[in-house]
């Protein structure tokens, strides 16, 4: 019998085996286990969660073994940059999330898979669209002309951050996450926004073995009830204030609609994932296969994401010193977008209806409209100029936008992404000694990506001027070349583990877009549909790495641990002045647990303490898309001319200029960060976990420092300014019960971080806005986070009496609002802006909760963010409708000096924390004895559902706190309605065979 | 190594390039690019100048002949007389001519590469410089000259602002620079020896110095016999071959690159910013009462806004009832060009140059150019009635021109120009301001220097005054 050490209680699947052979069983329910062994056999027990044990056989028939629990699994291996180790060895922050953790939440991207998963690592759907990719920060916004996102490495290949979404969730082994500058700087240069590496699943020797996961759910959108605007209640709420409804409110009661274009707009969908595996091998060839099919239809009308995924992993074994092995990972997305912006299809009127009918076709404005008829799209203005009161006397206005139908803005445009993606590698690998091994690896992966955009004539209210076919191409192959040598050896109490590496890594991108117009209808949505091309543009690029990498880990007695890295990056982006740069690392750890003076503690069963120090690089800018962008980003140490045109006779004829400043001096944005850390496991590791502090400088940061305009750029590429991220990282996590018929985990994850601009180049206040027309600003002040928001500060609202016309507009509230006089002059002007918030959350945290009663599973993770703020300009669109009838009487309003446009003040910046009940699921896994007799060996069926439960802070009245638009570091935070936050109810099942 | 330096395909690098005259010719088109100016209103986007597609805001809607619908954004502080120097137009008109002025800068020090082509490549670089700095210094008075390639570290040069006098100085040897080099005509979208006269001429009308080598310069474009105004008024806007035009800004439509927004802009719900460079009352008035033919093609009521009235000269998807085709299918991306100068300019400073300052003229010189813009706008007198005298002018007084000027040009960003230029701006804007509710002052004459470069000057830039 095999018993737990701790409460006597038998352990079930414990793995029995005669060391050195095939010669093995598993303990049955009680424990027990039978097997025909030899005196001198040495059998060994091992089962997840307990240290093993090893049993020489004397004679004995029976064996009686205890097995002890291991604190808190602390053989775990862990993978780091080119290699794993063991946790217990561990010196940088590195956190891990294992599968058991990810394809049980039935989601359709790997993303949303790890939101709440890993402390520190922050990921915003901030576009909410079925497959739209995430924000992913970790440890916070380091660059502010460059790309803040980790580096995504997928089975040792460097892929885009994007790739996130097109990894099969199914397939994933294991997410490593390189927090600390020390972990991350092996992989040099690219590596300042952290890394994130993907593992996949691995072939296992012994029996094939399928599994099939799949799910089917429903999903629906979170409405906002501030953003439900009726008809009914605006003239309710107007007859209650004022005795009578106004000619508008009237006219509108005659229309008798009252639309929910919430409903319309955000019709929720369905979500379904199919996933089939097989995994076995022999002990010479391991192979795992998989394919897989994710269909979300997402919460937005036409929104649509399909995904197909295939894998072969195959390792062989040719001889006791030569094995090798190839990845293959060929993926296909078929997207289809939500083409527009909620915050500007929302904000039409509940009157307006889809399409005409016989009803609302009597209210259209023949003087203007001479030509519409029932089945067409309603617009707002066909509304106007209705003779109320049939003799002429009031003709009334009720449209707030020139706009087309909100449903036509989108049902008429097609939109769609389709990319093709591979990744893979081919590796041989030769043992040269004892501990001595040699690595080659060709990999690399391509992409294939083709965007469709057709606005059809209905889509905008210019009709068919405006219809207009787009068609991108992209197509990328990166390949990678890398000779790893690694040597292992322990020399008694010494364990030393060293690497050195070379890679070559080049990415050829080829870009192409066609643009036509002259559509007269729909019929033909092709390019020969149209008459004019009015785009077309090509260009290709290249860009070439060089790597030169080494690493020392040195342990002693497992007490003592010490490693030490570096990297040397040549990049083809930089100045023959600074081609190379060089990123090193040390960190170190004691385990204290260790040392005499603890190893017989009851209480401590692990307790570690970590320090490490390190430098890692970021190159990647993002200074837009297009020929002129794109080239300044791969090419920026150089003089470029880029083409230009001009029209002499109605000829266009081509010309060449400069489009940048040259900076032959350009290097790598530059982070340093020191992280000290202890992990502690008590009680056995029924409470284990660890503390994690760092900061990080992120310095000659990529700036494009503006420049004065009389030099014929506003702005030059140069390495300056500083911005200091400095944070606390803890994981709890805790066994609190753990029987044979009842377990309950619990984990607990929080993080802080703080962002600070120290240095700014000189330009320390710059004033930003996004959108010159809705001019809210930004300011990037030293001494404050890389983006503020900066605006008035509200006093109080201007009274209804002297607002025009209250109720104009259905929803409707004034556009202006009596501001602060902070200085106290009397009057309102810059001097009386503030900052008035920050997009960066002070605190995320997430709980997860895991039972086990019986055969029945249960969890849920609360997740939530809290300290941030958006600028949410939707309410404008949807509350105000830019109504100057809803403006205030310049006649009689008191104190007008001190009136300012809302969008300008406090007013709409609203706190984006938020509490969510990310996932909750219910699960069964059936009797094994009963399933074998329909072949399986295993059988879950479970229910489970994302963001049942999300509660938003007060005054937050929009769709998705998590949601901002994609402005560049200088304007976070900016949300113009964006995509709502989706609740999914799914079923699914697990099975193995 | 050589792997670590590939080689741009998509653009070309500064080592090899400009390197013949072809080459130059190149960098030369993209002068006039510049001045072309990108069809996006993306205000933000730093690296965009709009060039002459915004001159409208800072110039005509600055003027009391236009203004915005709503009164309200950046584009408001034009038509309120509370311009910001934070203003995007104020900062990319700025930038957008220095931009015109480094591309020309980097022509003219590589002019050696031009080889026999030298003299006319550097007469086009200079004339579109001189056209640059004339605009820089009527909309923001003292302004940095930059005369060369330039250093992004010379705070120096890029900061000091250099007298008004002294601007005009360089202004003047660039336009006769392009006199003594170019042809008398091109395409009217290149410069050619009359544009630059012209402009030359504009330049001396506008220091008030010259006016006898202005009446020089103008005598020799009409006596050239190469340039007439056009029969119908219409055709000077759309009918783009026409005689009349000397020099104008090109574009085709629907080419996302070399199209204009600003005639879209002008158009109600079909601009982005729905209703700008709309016209004022005042104007509406001055061009029913002497605008003659020309009232009907140069403003009309907005069919969708009765209350309000559009600017007709650069409408680009056609009038049935005036008669005028559509251009383009999409208003956004219009073919329209923008006329800089016109015979009708010229003729009418012509009748400035002669009056020389003076309160009226009755110049025989005078009155023939100015009459020939009055019977063009149908306001001859009848040819078969010989007592029909009525619209014979037999004197022209300062404000006959000015008035004349508002209702032929208007719309042609020559307002406000003007008003300065006759010394009334002070008078006229404070009489439109008091009609309009808003309130002028004649600090409100200049632009303020951008703030961005302000900022950027480590207080070497001086603001001008009233900012």
């Amino acid at each position: 019998t095999v018993v737990s050490e701790e409460d006597n209680a038998p352990i079930p699947g414990v793995s029995v085996i005669v060391q050195g052979s095939q010669n093995g069983v598993s303990t049955d329910f009680d424990g027990n286990y039978q097997l025909s062994v030899s005196v001198g056999d040495v059998l060994q027990y091992s089962y997840v969660g307990f240290a093993s044990k090893i049993v020489p056989i004397t004679g004995q028939t029976e064996a009686n073994v205890s097995l002890k629990v291991d604190a808190n699994a602390l053989e775990e291996v862990v993978v780091i940059g080119y290699g794993t180790q063991s946790r217990t060895k561990i010196t940088g922050a590195v956190g891990k999330v294992k599968n058991e953790d990810l394809d049980q939440i039935a989601v359709g991207t790997a993303n949303e898979a790890l939101v709440g998963q890993v402390a520190g690592l922050n990921i915003q759907a901030t576009e909410g669209e079925a497959g739209s990719n995430a924000t992913i920060n970790i440890r916070g916004v380091g660059s502010i002309a460059g790309d803040s996102g980790p580096l995504l490495v997928v089975d040792g290949v460097v892929l885009d951050a994007d790739f996130l979404n097109t990894v099969d969730v199914n397939d994933i082994d294991s997410v490593e996450v390189l927090k600390d500058a020390a972990s991350a700087a092996i992989y040099g240069s690219r590596a300042s926004g952290g890394v994130i590496i993907i593992t996949t699943k691995q072939g296992k020797e012994g029996k094939t073995v399928f599994s099939y996961n799949t799910f089917t759910g429903f999903k629906e959108a979170r409405q906002s009830d501030a953003y439900d605007i009726s008809v009914a209640a605006s003239h309710a709420r107007e007859l209650a204030n004022t005795g009578e409804l106004s000619l508008r409110s009237q006219y509108r009661e005659l229309l008798g609609i009252d639309e929910s274009w919430q409903d319309r707009i955000f019709d929720g969908g369905q979500i379904e994932s199919h996933s089939l595996s097989a995994r076995g091998g022999s002990e010479k060839t391991k192979f795992n296969t998989s394919l897989s099919y994710v269909h979300d239809e997402g919460v937005l009308i036409t929104d649509d994401f399909k995904k197909y995924n295939f894998r072969l992993k195959v390792d062989t074994k040719v001889n006791d010193n030569f094995s090798f092995g190839a990845n293959l990972a060929p993926s296909y997305t078929n997207r289809r977008r939500f083409d527009g912006s909620t915050h500007d299809i929302l904000r039409q009127q509940p009157w307006l209806p889809i399409f005409h009918d016989a009803n609302s076709i009597q209210y259209v404005d023949r003087n203007v409209y001479p030509d519409v008829q029932i089945g067409d799209y309603a617009r707002e203005r066909h509304f106007d100029n209705y003779d109320l009161f049939g003799d002429g006397s009031e003709l009334v206005d009720i449209s707030t936008t020139s706009n087309q139908n909100p449903a036509a803005k989108v049902l008429e445009r097609d939109r769609t992404d389709k990319q093709f993606r591979m990744y893979g590698n081919f590796y041989g690998k030769y043992k040269i000694a004892e501990g001595l091994n040699f690595k080659a690896t060709l990999g690399g992966d391509y992409q294939s990506r083709k965007q469709r955009r057709y606005q059809g004539v209905e889509a905008s209210r210019n009709g068919a001027s405006a219809a207009q076919l787009d068609l991108d191409n992209f197509e990328r192959i990166h390949i990678l070349t890398e000779a790893l040598l690694t040597y292992d050896k322990s020399f008694g109490s010494h364990n030393l583990s060293a690497l050195l590496g070379a890679s070559a890594e080049k990415w050829d991108r080829e870009y192409s877009s066609v643009a036509v117009n002259g559509f007269s209808n729909d019929l033909i949505q092709t390019l020969g549909g149209g008459t004019t091309v009015i785009e077309n543009v090509s260009y290709n690029t290249e860009e070439r790495l060089l790597s030169f990498f080494g690493r020392v880990n040195y342990s002693y007695e497992d007490k003592y641990l010490a490693s030490v890295s570096l990297r040397a990056d040549g990049h083809s982006s930089f100045g023959v002045n600074n081609k190379y740069g060089y990123f090193p690392a040390v960190s170190l750890g004691w385990n204290l647990a260790r040392e005499d003076f603890l190893s017989e503690s009851d209480v401590i069963s692990n307790l570690k303490l970590r320090a490490s120090y390190g430098f890692t690089g970021n190159k990647d800018l993002s200074l837009g898309s297009g020929l002129i962008s794109d080239n300044i980003e791969l090419y920026p140490s150089l003089q470029l001319y880029g083409p230009n045109s001009s029209v002499f006779n109605n000829e266009v004829v081509n010309g060449l200029a400069p489009i940048n400043v040259a900076n032959p001096d350009l290097q790598w944005e530059r982070s340093s960060e020191a992280n000290v850390a202890v992990d502690f496991g008590l009680f056995q590791g029924r409470i284990s976990g660890s503390i994690d502090a760092y900061n990080k400088t992120s310095d000659q940061l990529l700036l494009n420092v503006p420049v004065s305009t009389t030099t014929g750029f506003s702005q030059a590429l140069a390495n300056r300014g500083e911005v200091v991220n400095k944070g606390i990282e803890i994981e709890l996590r805790t066994r609190n019960i753990t029987n044979e018929n009842f377990t309950w985990n619990t984990t607990i994850l929080a993080s802080t971080n703080k962002n600070e601009l120290t240095d700014f180049a000189g330009a320390s206040g710059l004033i930003t806005n996004v959108d010159s027309k809705r001019a809210a600003e930004w300011i990037t002040l030293e001494g404050q986070p890389i983006s503020s928001f900066y605006g008035y500060v509200v006093d109080r609202d201007i009274p209804l009496e002297f607002i025009n016309d209250p109720y104009a507009v259905v929803g409707g509230e004034a556009q202006d609002v009596y501001v602060k006089d902070l200085n106290g002059d009397g009057l309102i002007d810059d001097e009386d802006k503030t900052i008035i918030g920050d997009p960066f959350p002070d605190l995320i945290w997430s709980v997860a909760n895991d039972f086990q009663i019986g055969d029945v599973d249960f969890s849920f993770t609360l997740q939530g963010s809290w300290g941030a703020e958006v600028r949410n300009i939707a309410d404008q669109y949807i509350f105000n409708q830019f109504s100057s009838r809803e403006d205030f009487n310049t006649e009689t309003t008191p104190d007008q000096q001190f009136i300012k446009e809302k969008i300008f003040t406090d007013d709409i910046i609203s706190d984006a924390s938020y509490v969510a009940l990310r996932t909750l699921s219910l699960g069964y896994t059936f009797d094994k004895d009963l399933i074998s007799r329909v072949g399986l060996s295993r059988a879950r069926v479970y229910a489970s559902g994302q963001n049942l439960m999300y509660i938003t802070a007060d005054g937050y009245t929009g769709w998705n706190p998590e949601s901002y638009q994609s402005e560049g570091a200088l304007n976070v935070g900016y949300q113009r309605g964006g995509s709502p936050i989706a609740r999914t109810i799914s079923l699914g099942v697990n099975l193995e065979f | 190594d050589d792997f670590l330096e590939p080689v741009p395909t998509a653009v070309l690098v500064g080592e090899t390039f400009p390197n013949n005259a072809e080459e130059l010719e190149s960098v030369l088109v993209s002068v006039y690019d510049a001045l072309q100016g990108v069809n996006s209103l993306e205000l933000t986007d730093a690296s965009l100048n709009h060039a002459q597609q915004i001159e409208f805001y800072v110039t005509e809607m600055l003027s009391d002949n236009t203004r915005s619908k709503s009164g309200e954004g950046e584009a408001g502080q034009f038509d309120n007389f509370t311009v910001q120097p934070t203003n995007g137009f104020v900062f990319d008109y700025y930038r957008s001519m220095y931009d015109i002025i480094t591309k020309a800068n980097l022509v003219l020090d590589n002019i050696d590469l031009a080889g026999e082509d030298a003299a006319t490549i550097e007469g086009e670089a200079r004339f579109l410089r001189g056209l640059a700095y004339f605009n820089l210094v009527r909309s923001y008075g003292d302004v940095p000259l930059i005369d060369g390639p330039i250093l992004i570290s010379d705070s120096e040069a890029q900061f000091t602002r250099i007298a008004t006098s002294d601007i005009y100085a360089f202004i003047i040897e660039d336009f006769q620079n392009a006199i003594g080099s170019l042809d008398v005509t091109s395409t009217p979208n290149r410069a050619s020896k009359a544009a630059a006269q012209g402009m030359l001429a504009k330049v001396y009308l506008t220091q008030g110095t010259n006016y006898g080598e202005a009446q020089g310069l103008l005598e020799d474009i009409i006596n050239s016999e190469q340039y007439a105004l056009e029969a119908d008024f219409r055709d000077v806007f759309f009918n783009e071959a026409n005689g009349e035009n000397i020099f104008t800004v090109g574009y085709v439509a629907s080419n996302s690159l070399e199209s204009q927004n600003f005639s879209a802009e002008m158009l109600n719900g079909v601009g982005r910013t729905s209703g700008v460079n709309y016209v004022t009352d005042e104007a509406i008035a001055a061009l029913d009462e002497f605008g003659g033919d020309r009232a009907q093609y140069s403003k009309r009521v907005d069919a969708q806004q009765p209350t309000q009235t559009q600017v007709v000269k650069w409408i680009p998807n056609g009038d049935a009832d005036l008669g005028i085709a559509e251009t383009s299918s999409d208003p956004t991306s219009a073919g329209n060009d923008w006329i800089i100068l016109r015979y009708a300019d010229v003729l009418l400073m012509h009748v400035e140059a002669i009056l020389a300052g003076g309160a009226q003229t009755t110049s025989s010189n005078a009155l023939a150019s100015f009459q020939e813009i009055r019977d063009r706008a149908g306001l001859a007198d009848d040819p078969d009635n010989p007592d029909d005298d009525a619209n014979t002018v037999t004197v022209i007084t300062r404000d006959d021109l000015l008035v004349e000027r508002r209702v032929e040009l208007a719309f042609e960003n020559h307002r406000i120009h003007d008003l300065r230029r006759f010394g009334v701006a002070q008078d006229v804007l404070t009489a439109f301001s008091n009609a309009n509710g808003h309130s002028f002052s004649a600090t409100d004459l200049l632009l303020p220097i951008p703030q961005f470069e302000i900022n950027l000057s480590n207080g070497l830039l001086s603001q001008n005054p009233g900012y």
